[in-house]
């Protein structure tokens, strides 16, 4: 059967040139694709009145489509601070402008200059106006928002030049996406994500040559060109962008401009084996170096590391690699309460404190009136999101967790972060349904994000050991895949301190990071020693504060496509929380409210904001609220 | 002052000023500091952790100094828990450690200022001790004892010093600095003796061939500098008779004392505490994370803030746990070793005067 050619609608701007250059050269899907060029506005069109397959569409066409659509994962066109080509351009400030000229070639960009105005206070008229007309009709109290690569010359023209990409992340703290390709469901054939990555890869290893090209046959400055591709423009649409374009969608829905707020599905991605890393060996400190500055470590190189790197070589490597991710200084934290909804289990795990047989007498399952009591709290105090964990209790089925959800919801402006990867397989297996169904109905009653818990050590050897009971490695990370795959962003975690060696946590650390190269799900790892029960001596040979600091710092090596690492201060204690800050983590967790589990193992830390926030400032860090995105609030 | 410029000082063994002091506890960055202080810990010591086999005895509780730091003193004897060990109760408890097989190799003794005792019970207990196990050391009495001993007996402060020397005493504890500050002392500690004759006490038992160690409270009412300016005097008194072991910083706690609003320091800052003290001191052989005081975890981490000594197996520590420590009481030498290797360093058993306490193979000690 001869499969139809796929039909593409790019944007005209030399942003995109990068992301066709394989397809528009035949070096990749030869005969597979055709390809038009069309300002970003008419690409949506294109895609929602069926003339293309596939459009590089703007993000608030995705919101705003009314139909469901697919995003094509890892590829996007966004940046992580100054874009250089969506302006709001004027002859007086933006606090001045009565009106805003809007260029009619854009629309997630017209979107975020309303976002912004309204962040500043600032509520002028739109009016639209044709993209080449926009420079000519900027003037006394009329700003105008103009896109591409007219931005080049137009720029230097206005007394007052604002650079909405760079707007966005000093007050968001995320990267900003203007585009990705998107289609419908069911558009793409088997093999088709993978050229289109293809495609990008062969445009990023071009891009100066693009860029010198492209400046010459439009007479831009060709360094300008070069930065613009190579700096200013970001085409990785890894976990950071799609945390700030959910951001995006979220504020478009709160402000009105959007009739709802899709999540960001994707369609599947072949799992493409990489090539074995093989190199020549290196030094240890060439390791450190080169991870340091986000180079990919291998496994063996991981071992490496956590056998014979000292401390604060681990250390000093992890601290740059966290600030080349966060330059700006911040340490985030969020203000949740962690609700226990159940302490029946069934998994018995051995490390745990917390449980108890189902049947037991003691059990206690908080009722609604409980429940709301502690969410009214929540709210009262700050907070702005419940982390729901319980024990397996198989008396609560799926219609138990849709009650409390939309129960939640309907009462409480707080967001759900619910359910580890054991509590939704337990689910899944009661009701006898496909995991993803599970998620789907969690989703539609309320859920928001998913909890890396009860990843422990990765391993199904060590597993068997501590948790038998508990799902395997498999089930666990696909669990996390489809709840990636739906548009849920999840944490991952890492207990250690069970007696596993190097391999066991760097074989962890591993198994996160190819999820992550498929999915960009998670949105940061947090890891702890285990807290040993009742003991007066909890220091066993491997959780010391040591051992802590240097898997910490491993961690934010290895995985260098997790934006956020978070130190546990509630078991390691706010002191080398502190000391974490230094070793790679840069987030400070979560001013809890309630932590049953870890207190009842003898943790017993206890922060409130305000105190979070002198420890961030004492370690020399500015404190910043968040949410689950990691956005700033 | 920047931390490079600093950095670069140590590098070339230079020793810091003030200015650094005061820099190296203001710095943001206290991984840096660490790190620092690290490396000439690491110069000194490699690797290498001591801790020693040690017994803690307070002979009274009873204390005429009434200082509002202070969470283990009864003012009278008639006080409810107000006591005064038996010299037989107080040899009672080495004897038992002996017998249970236990080689202690030091026992600390120190105690409240209690007005009603002869000078004859303290060289008696003294005497009492080394009766029983000749070889041990004795690190007894600190300086604000010896000098209320002066006062009290009528003797001068040598006297009393070789007094109790003949009678078995061979280093003096670190006790009673609190901050060598005459503004701090009269808000935290009035009646106690003046930071001067601390240190004359110190420079008069460093005369008569005996070590002692030296400490800092901090975390009471004292600024930065004030910190950084008692690192100094205790440099000072240093380069003068090179009799200091140890430095020993001490976290003020805060449970039942007249001091009770003030909070217990942050573990961070007694591991900056523990590593500018190693960087000022470039004179004091070496720097004690006292698990009592710091907690485990901290102390443990400490080792890597500048610190090369754990203290000792410590049976029966008052003062702090009346001050509302939550360590236990008492390590067992196995225990200690552990923790130390736990954070990757080598535990090395040290007698008093650092000297081995038991044979070291290559660098795997105990």
């Amino acid at each position: 059967m001869k499969v139809r050619r796929l039909r593409l609608s790019a944007v005209s701007f030399l942003n995109t040139r990068p992301i066709t250059y394989g397809i528009e050269r035949g070096l990749v899907g030869q005969g597979r694709f055709d390809i038009q060029f069309d300002f970003p506005s008419r690409c949506a069109a294109a895609v929602e009145s069926g003339e293309v397959d596939l459009g590089l569409m703007p993000i608030a066409s995705y919101a705003t489509a009314g139909e469901e659509l697919r995003i094509v994962p890892g590829i996007a066109i966004a940046s992580r601070g100054p874009v250089r080509t969506v302006l709001l351009l004027g002859e007086v400030p933006w606090e001045e402008m009565e009106t805003i000229v809007l260029d009619e070639a854009s629309r997630t960009s017209q979107v975020l200059v309303r976002l912004l105005s309204r962040e500043r206070g600032v509520l002028p008229r739109y009016e639209p106006a044709e993209h080449d007309r926009i420079p000519q009709l900027v003037g006394g109290r009329r700003g105008g928002l103009l896109i591409g690569d007219l931005c080049f010359s137009a720029s230097e023209h206005f007394a007052h030049v604002y650079d909405l990409g760079a707007e966005w992340t000093e007050r968001v703290g995320l990267p900003s996406v203007n585009a990705a390709w998107i289609g419908r469901p069911d558009a793409l054939a088997p093999g088709d994500v993978a050229l289109l990555q293809e495609s990008l890869a062969l445009g990023l290893d071009h891009r100066e040559e693009i860029a010198r090209t492209w400046a010459e046959e439009n007479r831009i400055e060709a360094e300008v060109c070069v930065r613009y591709l190579t700096q200013n423009i970001h085409y990785e649409l890894g976990a950071s962008e799609l945390c700030g374009a959910a951001a995006f969608i979220e504020r478009g829905y709160a402000a009105g401009l959007f009739g709802a707020k899709p999540a960001l599905r994707f369609y599947a991605r072949e799992a493409r084996p990489r090539p074995p890393m093989v190199r020549a060996p290196r030094s240890l400190d060439g390791l450190l170096s080169d991870a340091a500055a986000g180079g990919r470590l291998s496994f063996d190189e991981g071992v490496r590391l956590h056998e014979s790197a000292s401390l604060y070589d681990l250390g000093r490597a992890a601290d740059a690699r966290r600030k080349s991710l966060h330059p700006h200084g911040v340490v985030t934290y969020i203000i949740d309460r962690n609700v226990n909804y159940t302490d029946a289990c069934t998994t018995a795990c051995q490390f745990c404190n917390f449980h108890r047989p189902p049947g037991d007498s003691r059990v206690h399952t908080l009722t609604c009136d409980e429940l709301a009591v502690k969410l009214q709290e929540t709210v009262d105090l700050g907070g702005i999101q419940v982390l729901l964990q319980g024990g397996i209790n198989p008396e609560l089925g799926l219609d138990y967790f849709e009650d409390l959800f939309r129960f939640m919801k309907a009462n409480f402006p707080l967001a759900i972060h619910g359910l580890s990867p054991e509590e939704i397989r337990q689910l899944a297996e009661r009701e006898n349904l496909p995991i993803p169904a599970v998620l789907e109905r969690l989703v539609a009653a309320g859920l928001d994000s998913v909890p890396g818990g009860g990843a422990e050590i990765l391993d199904d050897e060590i597993r068997r050991r501590i948790s038998p009971r508990k799902c395997s490695v498999a089930i666990w990370l696909e669990v996390m895949r489809q709840a990636h795959r739906i548009g849920l962003r999840t944490t991952a975690t890492m207990v250690f301190g069970f007696g596993e060696q190097a391999a066991h946590l760097v074989g962890h650390l591993d198994k996160l990071r190819a999820l992550q190269d498929e999915t960009a799900g998670f949105t940061a790892f947090i890891c702890w020693s285990f807290q040993a029960e009742g003991t007066k001596l909890p220091l066993r040979g491997d959780t010391s504060a040591t051992r802590y600091l240097r898997n910490l710092a491993l961690a934010r090596l290895y995985l260098d496509n997790f934006p956020n690492v978070q130190v546990s201060w509630v078991t390691m204690g706010p002191a080398i929380g502190q000391v974490g800050l230094r070793f790679g983590g840069n987030d400070f967790g979560s001013a809890m409210i309630e932590e049953n589990v870890v207190a009842q193992a003898g943790a017993v830390f206890k922060l409130s904001a305000a105190e979070i926030e002198g420890y961030v400032r004492r370690a020399g860090f500015t404190p910043r609220r968040r949410n689950m995105r990691y956005e700033w609030l | 002052m920047s931390l490079a410029a600093i950095a670069s000082k140590v590098g070339a063994g230079e020793p810091l000023s003030l200015a650094d002091g005061l820099a190296l506890f203001q710095h943001p960055n206290l991984v840096e500091v660490g790190a620092l202080a690290n490396q000439v810990r690491e110069r000194l010591h490699g690797s290498r952790t001591y801790f020693n086999r040690n017994l803690h005895i307070n002979p009274t509780n009873v204390c005429v100094s009434a200082c509002k730091l202070c969470s283990f003193s009864r003012r009278s004897a008639h006080d409810a828990g107000a006591f005064v060990l038996g010299i037989d109760e107080a040899v009672g408890k080495l004897r038992a450690r002996l017998a249970a097989g236990d080689r202690v190799t030091e026992v600390h003794i120190v105690g409240g200022l209690h007005d009603g005792l002869p000078f004859a019970y303290f060289t008696g207990l003294l005497l009492a001790l080394k009766a029983v196990a000749p070889g041990i050391a004795i690190k007894a009495f600190s300086a604000v004892e010896i000098f209320f001993f002066h006062r009290l007996y009528g003797m001068s402060i040598e006297e009393v010093l070789r007094r109790l020397q003949s009678a078995g005493l061979d280093s003096l504890p670190g006790g009673g600095a609190e901050i060598l500050s005459p503004r701090v002392r009269k808000a935290i500690c009035p009646n106690k003796c003046e930071a001067d004759e601390w240190l004359e006490v110190h420079r008069t038992a460093h005369r008569l061939g005996m070590k002692s160690n030296c400490t800092m409270l901090f975390g009471t009412v004292e600024t930065l500098a004030e910190r950084a300016e008692h690192l100094l005097r205790l440099r000072d008194l240093q380069a003068e008779t090179g009799g200091f072991l140890a430095f020993i910083p001490l976290p003020f706690h805060p449970e039942n004392n007249a001091l009770g609003d003030k909070r217990v320091p942050t573990a961070a800052e007694s591991l900056r505490t523990l590593a500018v003290a190693r960087l000022l001191l470039d004179n004091v052989p070496h720097i004690k994370a006292y698990w009592v005081s710091l907690g485990l975890a901290t102390a443990q981490t400490g080792l890597w803030f500048g610190a090369d000594d754990f203290d000792g197996t410590v049976s029966e520590e008052k003062i702090y746990h009346q001050a509302g420590a939550q360590t236990p009481q008492a390590l067992a030498p196995g225990e200690i070793a552990r923790i130390i290797r736990a954070a990757g360093r080598i535990p090395v058993e040290r007698d008093t005067f650092y000297g081995l306490a038991s044979p070291v193979a290559g660098e795997e000690a105990v």
